[in-house]
């Protein structure tokens, strides 16, 4: 096995929300072709059928206001394009058509076209360049947040698409749950910000599992100190906030909170990893983003294994029913160790979210059966840590 | 080894009263789902269709999460962990939203079974 492998010892997932690939991402194609993002070419037709290109105009707050659609039929006509056909060939052309939807601003609904310039996102696309970045890395449904962090816990939303509270389905466990009731047992957190952001994983797993849960800053203490468990689940800060300490602005980037927050959070988890040298060996960091925000991206999700649960069309509210046969829109994934060859890009094999839980389940307990058909058959990613002797190149972020 | 600068955001980023999005509604809606299970004298007061904006909305969420995970109030005694957060005069922004009446909310079992 790899010494990376063999020196593993945590899994840290952070999980920032609602931007797609091609927004924070799809500019570094100029830099490494290998990396499939923008030419420059790509576009949408707008409600009038004229050409919106993509344009790197992006900014970090103020544009995509109001916050576009990413539910289920919104993320449906985004995807289709409004092609009624049977069977549909996802053609990614209705972005601009979805968010004009929202104002009937013809020239306010391109920005949903912007993309970042990569001097804008400094950590980010430093972690995709000097680590590696996943080409085909798909949220799992082609829907909201609620759903989509459920496969990041679950391997399954249970048959949700949208944002309603979901029940949990026996013999279905969080891969926490998991790691906890393991024989030995192994130990796994979820860290969110602060009591005033909270979590989103209220009403299954902090209303019934509080121990499972620790906040951001218990996280920065554990990895100073060696005791971050073995699998780690990081939420942004969701809302502006004041506290005791002072004005915390939102870091998630979702639409419209600012980017640059979010890039300044992602580095405070990289550094709080990489200031521990014992910590910095032994962990596979992935940031990976919930969903696409109803931001464009050029490729068309594909086709997925089933996970044996059906969203009726009352729930998905596109007249058809969901057989959860077909990803998302395509994420930022980029995951972070010192044993990963600089500068890789992971093609040729699709993610998403349900890899999250069947790489940590399958690393930490091996062979487990009570999983959904569609975690089983997930990619896991951990392969990537291949390298035969540790790196000593890795940068660090100096905030300011 | 590289350093790469990260520049902070602006103070004008931040602005808590900004409408809710609909992330931060649908985490009201779970919170109120947790919040009716609890003990009555722990719920609180607050009636969530009036939290319009997005610091009511987090005032709410505190409320919830302090009754739901009460260790997440620990301080950190970690000075490093600290020294990022920029300094403030404190917290402000009493939420609008706590109703003089609110409506008929589920008694917890513990109650019903007295």
């Amino acid at each position: 096995m790899p010494p990376g492998i063999d020196s593993l010892k945590h899994i840290v997932v952070l999980m920032m929300e609602n931007r797609s690939f091609d927004h924070m991402l799809g500019a570094l194609k100029a830099k490494d072709p290998r990396i499939d993002g923008l030419t420059g070419n790509e576009s949408n037709p707008d409600a009038a059928g004229a050409v919106v290109k993509v344009q790197a105009l992006a900014e970090f707050q103020g544009q995509l206001d109001p916050d576009p659609d990413h539910h289920f039929p919104g993320v449906d006509l985004q995807i289709f394009n409004g092609d009624n056909g049977n069977p549909r060939v996802p053609n990614m052309q209705g972005f601009v058509r979805s968010y004009f939807q929202q104002q009937h601003d013809a020239q306010h609904a391109q920005k949903i076209m912007y993309y970042f310039t990569p001097d804008k996102l400094p950590v980010l696309t430093t972690l995709a360049t000097e680590f590696s970045v996943f080409n085909r890395w798909f949220c799992s449904i082609p829907g909201p947040t609620i759903c989509n962090r459920a496969f990041a816990h679950y391997g399954t939303s249970f048959g949700q698409v949208g944002m309603n509270i979901f029940e949990i389905r026996v013999p279905i466990k969080s891969v926490y749950e998991r790691l906890d009731q393991a024989n030995p047992r192994r130990t796994a957190k979820i860290y969110y910000f602060d009591q005033t952001s909270s979590t989103m994983e209220i009403v299954n797993l902090l209303q019934h599992q509080p121990q499972l849960f620790g906040t951001f800053d218990q996280f920065l203490a554990d990895c100073k100190q060696g005791r971050l468990p073995d699998y780690s689940f990081v939420e942004p800060n969701y809302n502006d906030h004041d506290s005791d300490s002072g004005a915390l602005i939102a870091s998630d980037q979702h639409p419209d909170h600012h980017v640059q927050a979010g890039e300044l959070f992602i580095a405070q988890v990289y550094n709080a990893i990489k200031q521990n040298p014992d910590l910095w060996s032994s962990t596979a960091l992935l940031v990976v983003y919930d969903e696409h925000g109803g931001i464009y991206d050029h490729v068309p999700p594909p086709a997925c294994t089933p996970d044996g649960f059906v969203a009726q069309p009352n729930d998905t509210g596109t007249g058809r029913a969901f057989a959860f046969d077909r990803l998302g829109v395509r994420v930022p994934a980029v995951l972070v160790s010192p044993w990963i060859p600089k500068g890789t890009v992971v093609d040729g094999r699709i993610f998403e979210h349900a890899s999250i839980p069947a790489t940590a389940t399958n690393f930490f307990l091996g062979s487990y059966d009570q999983r959904t058909p569609r975690e089983k058959s997930a990619e896991t990613f951990l392969d990537l840590l291949s390298l035969s002797t540790i790196r000593t190149d890795a940068p660090e972020f100096q905030v300011d | 080894m590289t350093v790469i600068k990260v520049p902070k955001p602006p103070k004008s980023a931040m602005n808590p009263d900004r409408p809710a999005s609909s992330l931060l509604k649908t985490q009201i809606l779970h919170m109120q789902e947790a919040e009716f299970r609890l003990p009555v004298q722990q719920q609180t007061n607050i009636y969530i269709n009036r939290i319009k904006t997005e610091r009511e909305a987090a005032e709410y969420i505190r409320q919830v999460t302090a009754q739901l995970h009460p260790e997440g109030a620990t301080l950190v005694t970690d000075i490093a962990a600290m020294a990022e957060r920029p300094p403030h005069p404190g917290r402000k922004g009493k939420i609008r939203a706590a109703g003089k009446t609110k409506p008929t909310r589920k008694v917890s079992a513990k109650r019903k079974k007295g």
